[in-house]
C-alpha cells in the first residue's frame, strides 16, 4: 500500500516536471537580481528626476559590487538623473541576446544596455541603438585604444562606449615545456616584433604531445569563440572574414590564404597536437602544455596554477609574419526606446571616465580601455608581467571583429564550418583542402544571403 | 420514480455548468497556444528580421518555397525523424525491462525506483553537460573513453565525429527519459491481476511464456500511450543539440525544433523561421492524429 503511494506521488512529480519542462523551452533563464533596487522603465519620476535603467550580464561578486557603489555615487551626486540597473543572467549561452531580442519586438528595452563587441553593428544597422558621438570628443576618444572605438563605430558614428577590452595569447607550462626538451629561454625572450610563428608554433606541439597532455589549445568553445580566438590567423595570413566595409565575404573567408589559415589549424587536429573538445580549464588543468587563451586567464592561472606558466605573444604566419591579436569586449549603448539620450549620455560619459574605466577594469581582471587608466592606482598590476604584455598586444595589434550588421549569421556559419573541418580532421586524422574549401564557401553563401536580404541597398 | 423533463433541465445545468467551468482553460488555451500558432503561420508568409518588426515585407509563400529547396531543412528533418525512430523502441524497451525489474519485490526496491526514476528529476541541461564531460574524446579526461582504452581499444570521438554524435545523443537520451516511462509501465503491471500469472504457471507456462502472453497484452494499452507520448516527446529535440553539439559535427544533431531556434534567434530569420514552425508543426498533427487512428483501429 505505501509503496503504491510512492509509485503515485513519483508519477504526479513526473506528470508535474514533463508540464513544466513543457513550458519553459523558450527563451533562457534571467536573474533579476537588481543592484540598486526596482528597475523602471518610466522616464520621470514624480520629483522631475530622470530615471535611467541600464542592462547587463551578471558578473562577479567584486563586479556586481562595483555596480552597486558606483551607482549609488552617482545616484547621491546627480538627484536629476537616478540610474538602475538590472543584472541578467547570459548562462554562458545566447540567453542576454534573447532577452534583448525580446524587448526589442515588444519596445521594452532599458535606456541602456550592454553589448558584445562585434554585434555593435548589428544593433546599428537595425536601428535598436542611437549615436553617442555627440557626448565623446575627439579628444576624448584619443584617450581609448583604437581597437574599441573601431569595433563601436558603425558608419562613421560612435554607437557604445566600452571600459575594457580583451586579448587573446600563447600561454606555456614551462615545465611541460622544460620536459619535452623545448627552449623556454627563447619563448620568454620573445617580443611584439619577434613573436612565435606559426611553424615554432606547430613544432612545439608536436614535442610536447604526450600520452598525458596535448601540445596546444586551440578551441577556446564551439561558438563565438572560434571567430574571436582565431581571426587574428587568417588576417595575418593575408585575408581577414569580410571586407573592410563589412559587405562582402566572397574572396576572404573563402580566399586561397583563409583555406591555408584552416589548414593549419586543422593539421593540428589531425595530427593529435589539440583536442577538439578540449575540456574546461584544460591548461589550468596540466592536459594541454600551451594554450592560445584570454587575457582573463592570467588571474586563474595565478590564483590556481600549481606549475610554472608563461604567456607569449600571438603567434604569426611564417608568410607573413604580420603581428595581429584579438580583441572585443562587452560595451553600453544606448537604446531607441530611451526619452533621455542627453542623460544617458552624460551618465556613459561619467561611467567611462579614466577612474571609473580603471576601477571597472580592476573589479572584471580585465584590460582597461582608457590609455590614462593605466595611470591610476587600481591597474598598478598592468605595469609589467603578462597583463603588460596583453595591454601592449591591445595597444599595437589589435585588430577588432568585422563591423557588419550580418555578423551573427557569420559568425555561427563560421563556428559550424570551422566544427566541421576540425571534425573531419579528428575522424580522419588527415585534412582535405577540398572539404575545407566547400565549408568556407558554404560560409559565404550564408552570410551574402543575409547581408543582401537585410542590408545591401 | 424520477421525473423525466425536470432530469433534462438538471442535465442541462449540468451542461451549462460544465461550459462554464472550461472557459478559463479555453481562455488560456487559446492565448497561449492558438494565438501564437496562427500568429507562426502569418509571420510565414512575411520577409521578416527579427528586430525590425517595423519592417516586414510580405512574400507570400516565398518562405515556403525556399524551405522545399533547403537542404539544412530536409537535413534537420532527417535527422529528427532517426533520432525519434530509434530513441523511441530504445527508451520504451529500456523502459518496460526497467519497469519488470522493479516491479518485483524485494528488499531495497523502491532505492532502485527512485535510482532509475532520478533522471528525471534533473535538469536536461545538467544532464547534457554531464554527459558531454563523460563522452569526451580524451581518455585523460572523458571517462568512457578511458574506460575504453584501460580495456586496450581506441578511443571514440563520441560527439566530434559525424558518425556517432547522433547516436551518443540517442543513448543518453534514452537513459534519461526511461526512468518516467518505466513508472508509467510500473502502473500498468500493477493493474494485471496477479492471479493469471498463477494460473499460467499452474499450466506450465515458462516466464518467457507469462510475459509473451499475460504481460504484453495486458500492457497494451499502456504501451500504445508510451509510444505515442515518447513519440512526441522525441520529435521536440532540442536541449541535447543546443548543449552538447551545436547541432554539429557537419550538421549530424541538427534537429528540427533546434533549426528554427537558429534561424529565428540567432540569425534573424524569424519570417522563415515560422515557416519551418509551421511545417514542424503540421508533421506532429499528422503524426499525432495518424498514432491515434492506429491505436483506435487496433482496440
Amino acid at each position: 500500500m505505501k509503496m503504491k503511494k510512492v509509485s503515485s506521488m513519483l508519477l504526479v512529480a513526473a506528470m508535474a516536471l514533463s508540464l513544466t519542462a513543457c513550458g519553459g523551452s523558450g527563451g533562457g533563464s534571467t536573474d533579476e537580481a537588481n543592484a540598486t533596487g526596482e528597475a523602471s522603465n518610466e522616464t520621470a519620476s514624480s520629483d522631475g528626476a530622470v530615471n535611467l535603467t541600464i542592462w547587463s550580464p551578471t558578473d562577479k561578486e567584486a563586479v556586481e559590487a562595483w555596480w552597486t557603489e558606483k551607482l549609488a555615487q552617482w545616484n547621491e551626486e546627480h538627484p536629476e538623473i537616478q540610474v538602475s540597473r538590472e543584472a541578467i543572467d547570459r548562462s554562458d549561452s545566447y540567453a542576454y541576446e534573447n532577452k534583448i531580442t525580446t524587448a526589442v519586438t515588444s519596445n521594452d528595452l532599458p535606456d541602456i544596455f550592454y553589448v558584445d563587441g562585434p554585434t555593435v553593428s548589428y544593433y546599428a544597422a537595425n536601428n535598436i541603438i542611437v549615436p553617442i558621438s555627440d557626448y565623446f570628443s575627439e579628444e576624448d576618444l584619443s584617450d581609448f585604444v583604437d581597437s574599441t572605438v573601431a569595433q563601436c563605430t558603425y558608419n562613421g558614428e560612435l554607437y557604445a562606449i566600452s571600459s575594457t577590452e580583451s586579448s587573446v595569447a600563447l600561454y606555456y607550462n614551462k615545465n611541460y615545456l622544460t620536459d619535452c626538451g623545448v627552449d623556454v629561454a627563447d619563448i620568454d625572450s620573445r617580443t611584439i616584433d619577434n613573436p612565435l610563428t606559426w611553424s615554432e608554433l606547430a613544432e612545439i606541439a608536436q614535442k610536447c604531445t604526450t600520452d598525458s597532455y596535448v601540445g596546444t589549445h586551440i578551441i577556446m568553445d564551439h561558438g563565438e569563440g572560434l571567430s574571436y580566438a582565431l581571426e587574428p590567423m587568417f588576417i595575418s595570413n593575408g585575408k581577414d572574414f569580410i571586407s573592410d566595409d563589412g559587405a562582402v565575404a566572397e574572396g576572404y573567408i573563402n580566399s586561397k590564404e583563409s583555406v591555408e589559415t584552416a589548414e593549419y589549424l586543422a593539421n593540428m587536429i589531425a595530427n593529435g597536437y589539440a583536442n577538439i573538445d578540449p575540456i574546461q580549464d584544460e591548461f589550468l588543468n596540466g592536459a594541454c602544455a600551451t594554450m592560445l587563451g584570454g587575457s582573463w586567464d592570467v588571474s586563474i592561472l595565478e590564483g590556481s596554477a600549481e606549475f610554472d606558466w608563461g604567456v607569449t605573444y600571438y603567434p604569426v604566419s611564417d608568410t607573413t609574419k604580420k603581428a595581429v591579436s584579438p580583441c572585443g569586449d562587452w560595451s553600453a549603448a544606448v537604446s531607441k526606446d530611451c526619452q533621455n539620450v542627453d542623460a544617458a549620455g552624460e551618465f556613459l560619459k561619467w561611467l567611462t571616465n579614466t577612474e571609473n574605466t580603471a576601477t571597472y577594469a580592476a573589479a572584471i581582471a580585465k584590460p582597461a580601455t582608457r590609455n590614462s587608466s593605466y595611470q591610476e592606482e587600481a591597474m598598478a598590476e598592468y605595469q609589467s608581467g603578462p597583463r603588460a604584455m596583453f595591454v601592449e598586444q591591445l595597444q599595437n595589434t589589435a585588430v577588432p571583429r568585422p563591423r557588419t550588421p550580418s555578423y551573427s549569421v557569420f559568425s555561427t556559419k563560421y563556428a559550424e564550418a570551422m566544427t566541421n573541418i576540425f571534425s573531419e580532421a579528428a575522424s580522419s586524422h588527415s585534412v582535405d583542402t577540398a572539404y575545407i574549401q566547400s565549408e568556407l564557401d558554404g560560409v559565404v553563401a550564408a552570410f551574402q544571403e543575409d547581408y543582401d536580404m537585410y542590408y545591401a541597398n | 420514480m424520477s421525473n423525466p423533463s425536470k432530469l433534462s433541465g438538471r442535465k442541462r445545468n449540468e451542461r451549462v455548468a460544465a461550459y462554464i467551468f472550461t472557459i478559463p482553460a479555453m481562455f488560456l488555451l487559446f492565448a497561449f497556444l492558438v494565438v501564437p500558432i496562427l500568429y507562426t503561420v502569418r509571420y510565414s508568409l512575411f520577409q521578416y528580421q527579427i528586430v525590425r518588426p517595423d519592417n516586414i515585407l510580405f512574400v507570400g509563400l516565398q518562405n515556403y518555397q525556399k524551405l522545399l529547396s533547403d537542404e539544412n531543412f530536409w537535413l534537420a528533418l532527417k535527422n529528427t525523424v532517426y533520432f525519434t525512430v530509434l530513441v523511441v523502441p530504445f527508451q520504451c524497451v529500456l523502459a518496460l525491462a526497467l519497469a519488470m525489474l522493479v516491479s518485483s519485490k524485494f528488499r531495497g526496491v523502491a532505492i532502485f525506483r527512485t535510482m532509475y526514476f532520478s533522471p528525471q528529476l534533473t535538469s536536461m541541461v545538467v544532464i547534457s553537460i554531464l554527459w558531454t564531460v563523460l563522452y569526451n574524446s580524451n581518455p585523460n579526461t572523458g571517462l568512457i573513453n578511458s574506460f575504453l582504452t584501460s580495456l586496450g581499444l581506441e578511443p571514440i570521438n563520441f560527439l566530434s565525429n559525424a558518425k556517432t554524435a547522433m547516436n551518443s545523443i540517442i543513448f543518453m537520451s534514452g537513459w534519461q527519459g526511461a526512468g518516467y516511462q518505466m513508472m508509467i509501465f510500473l502502473a500498468g503491471l500493477q493493474g494485471i491481476p496477479r492471479d493469471q500469472y498463477e494460473a499460467a504457471s499452474v499450466d506450465g507456462a515458462n516466464k518467457v511464456q507469462q510475459f509473451l502472453y499475460i504481460t504484453l497484452p495486458g500492457l497494451k494499452g499502456t504501451i500504445k500511450y508510451v509510444v505515442m507520448i515518447t513519440m512526441i516527446q522525441a520529435m521536440k529535440l532540442f536541449t541535447q543539440p543546443y548543449v552538447m553539439t551545436q547541432g554539429g559535427p557537419k550538421n549530424s544533431t541538427k534537429t528540427l525544433v533546434y533549426y528554427i531556434y537558429t534561424q529565428g534567434f540567432q540569425q534573424g530569420n524569424f519570417g522563415y523561421a515560422c515557416a519551418v514552425a509551421a511545417v514542424f508543426f503540421v508533421i506532429v498533427v499528422v503524426m499525432s492524429l495518424s498514432m491515434k487512428k492506429l491505436i483506435a483501429e487496433t482496440n
